[in-house]
């Protein structure tokens, strides 16, 4: 199960960096937002999954297409040769997050206590236990979000329509 | 069950399994395959026509045209499948499937009757047993997935009139989206959970306890966002004929074709389920305390049955809406609405009633 959706996620992504077309890259993207998605339930938290397709497949990446499908550029310019800099340090760059990452999960808490307890079947995460520690534990972090996101919406707005 | 399932070695959890999975889309898919007659019967009756009547199995039996059906599905097997010259292939052959399995999907959730005891092993009629923990987000996950079907197909065919219908249905489906998600909010409010199997206890055997009398608004959003999100009249702006041709399936023909349209009548299918479960009481049966279970799944055939040709008796009745006049509706009188309702219902929990 795990690899299924692991390979999704991962296969979705590579064909959304190696794609030309950009309707096609941008399919193989929702591909690995569904083995997101799928691994969320693996880990017992299918409202994260849930969560996930309501938000960014079904309507993110609606909008990505719609103003792609909106330009319509059949013909993509050529992007103009990289210099080998950019790779090269692009690589390093990539290379020490890779082990970063890699670190930190294997240095983690969780983990330790995974080896010394065994795994035990964690318990669903629900509706309601989202909804209590947004409103209860995150109250501040939630209304500053909001705030930031009306604040960019009224910006949109401004900025797109001129004489409103 | 039991003896079913000792009969072909397995558990009677995985039997049950297996036979949930063929009811469900299997029933679906033919309810949805059955209701392209009823449409086409129903418009006659409305304009005053007859309509088909002529199918007739073995070309005798002639259950007043049901076999039309059938013989649609035959004859689109055996037409030629053509796809464009300038189309995107793989994506041309992608776009009906991407349209009809979430279409198909969506079900899953819904219990269409009560769960049963038998052998000491709890049956639940429903795909996805209750407490999944995914409950309606799942329909309303998947309902966001339809558009995409609809995408792939209208910017593969390299039609302009295809990407017209394509980018309207896409930007209707985003804006009403979010009217309807406020609406079944309300009702996961005063249901106290989110799965399907809660809202319907919720609501109780008595009419009048139905969240249809007890959130009226949130059901008129509700089912004007159905019609949005299933591509239907009076807001079936992915086809609009007569403006731009057939809309995103302008360049589809025979079996293709005929998955795209199925598709848009599973989804009718499914958004009647909804309608049902989440403010008609689901299977509950009217004035009976402990239904048993045919009767449980007859009343909840009779709710989804009777919204589904209410798709059709509006389609036939209303006319189409202009484009700016939908977005109109959905952004200036739906959201509106569906948020009128929820703090309302708000204020009323926090008043203790």
């Amino acid at each position: 199960m795990f690899i299924t959706f692991a390979l999704i996620t991962l296969l979705g992504a590579l064909g959304m960096l190696l794609q030309k077309n950009v309707v096609v890259a941008g399919l193989c993207m929702v591909a690995a937002f569904f083995g997101v998605a799928g691994l969320f339930v693996l880990l017992a938290n299918p409202v994260a999954a849930a969560l996930q397709i309501i938000v960014y497949t079904g309507a993110i990446m609606v909008l990505v297409l719609f103003v792609i499908m909106m330009l319509n550029s059949h013909q993509e310019e050529e992007a103009q040769a990289s210099h080998p800099v950019q790779r090269w340090l692009s690589l390093a760059l990539l290379a020490v997050l890779a082990l970063g990452g890699v670190k930190l999960v294997m240095g983690s808490a969780g983990l330790k206590a995974l080896a010394e307890k065994g795994s035990t079947m964690p318990q669903a995460m629900t509706l309601e236990k989202v909804g209590t520690a947004l409103f209860a534990d995150h109250l501040l972090g939630f209304e500053v979000a909001g705030l930031v996101l009306l604040a960019a919406m009224i910006g949109a707005v401004a900025l797109t329509k001129r004489n409103l | 069950m039991d003896k079913l399932a000792s009969l072909l070695h397995t558990t009677p959890a995985t039997a049950w399994m297996v036979a949930k999975l063929v009811i469900v889309f299997g029933g679906v898919f033919s309810l949805a395959a059955v209701w392209t007659w009823v449409e086409r019967r129903g418009a006659a009756m409305i304009q005053d026509r007859i309509g088909p009547n002529r199918a007739a199995l073995f070309g005798k039996i002639k259950i007043i045209g049901l076999a039309q059906p059938l013989a649609d599905g035959i004859k689109f097997f055996f037409k030629e499948d053509l796809v464009p010259h300038d189309a995107n292939k793989g994506l041309f052959w992608l776009a009906p499937f991407l349209a009809l399995v979430p279409a198909l999907m969506g079900f899953a959730v819904i219990p269409f009757g009560r769960s049963f005891v038998s052998g000491g092993q709890e049956y639940h009629l429903a795909l996805l047993d209750p407490g999944n923990g995914m409950g309606l987000l799942y329909p309303l996950a998947i309902g966001g997935m339809a558009v995409y079907g609809v995408l792939v197909a209208a910017w593969s065919s390299n039609n302009k009139w295809a990407i017209l219908g394509g980018m309207r249905s896409s930007a209707t489906m985003v804006s009403y989206e979010i009217g309807m998600s406020l609406a079944v909010v309300a009702i996961f409010m005063t249901a106290g959970g989110y799965d399907p199997s809660e809202v319907i206890k919720a609501q109780g055997h008595l009419p009048w306890a139905w969240n249809i009398v007890r959130q009226p608004l949130g059901f008129i959003v509700f089912f004007a966002c159905m019609f949005a999100e299933t591509n239907r009249l009076p807001f079936d702006f992915a086809e609009g004929e007569s403006e731009i041709v057939a809309g995103f399936n302008t360049e589809y023909g025979s079996m293709k074709f005929s998955l795209l349209a199925l598709s848009e009548y599973c989804h009718m299918m499914t958004a009647s389920a909804l309608m049902a479960t989440l403010y008609f009481g689901g299977w509950q049966v009217p004035f009976v305390q402990d239904p048993s279970v045919m009767l449980s799944v007859a009343s909840f055939l009779v709710k989804m049955l009777f919204f589904a040709w209410v798709y059709v008796w509006i389609r036939w009745t209303l006319p189409r809406f202009r484009y700016d006049q939908l977005m109109h509706l959905g952004w200036k009188a739906m959201l509106p609405m569906s948020m009128v309702n929820l703090v309302f219902h708000a204020w009323r929990m926090s008043q203790g009633h």
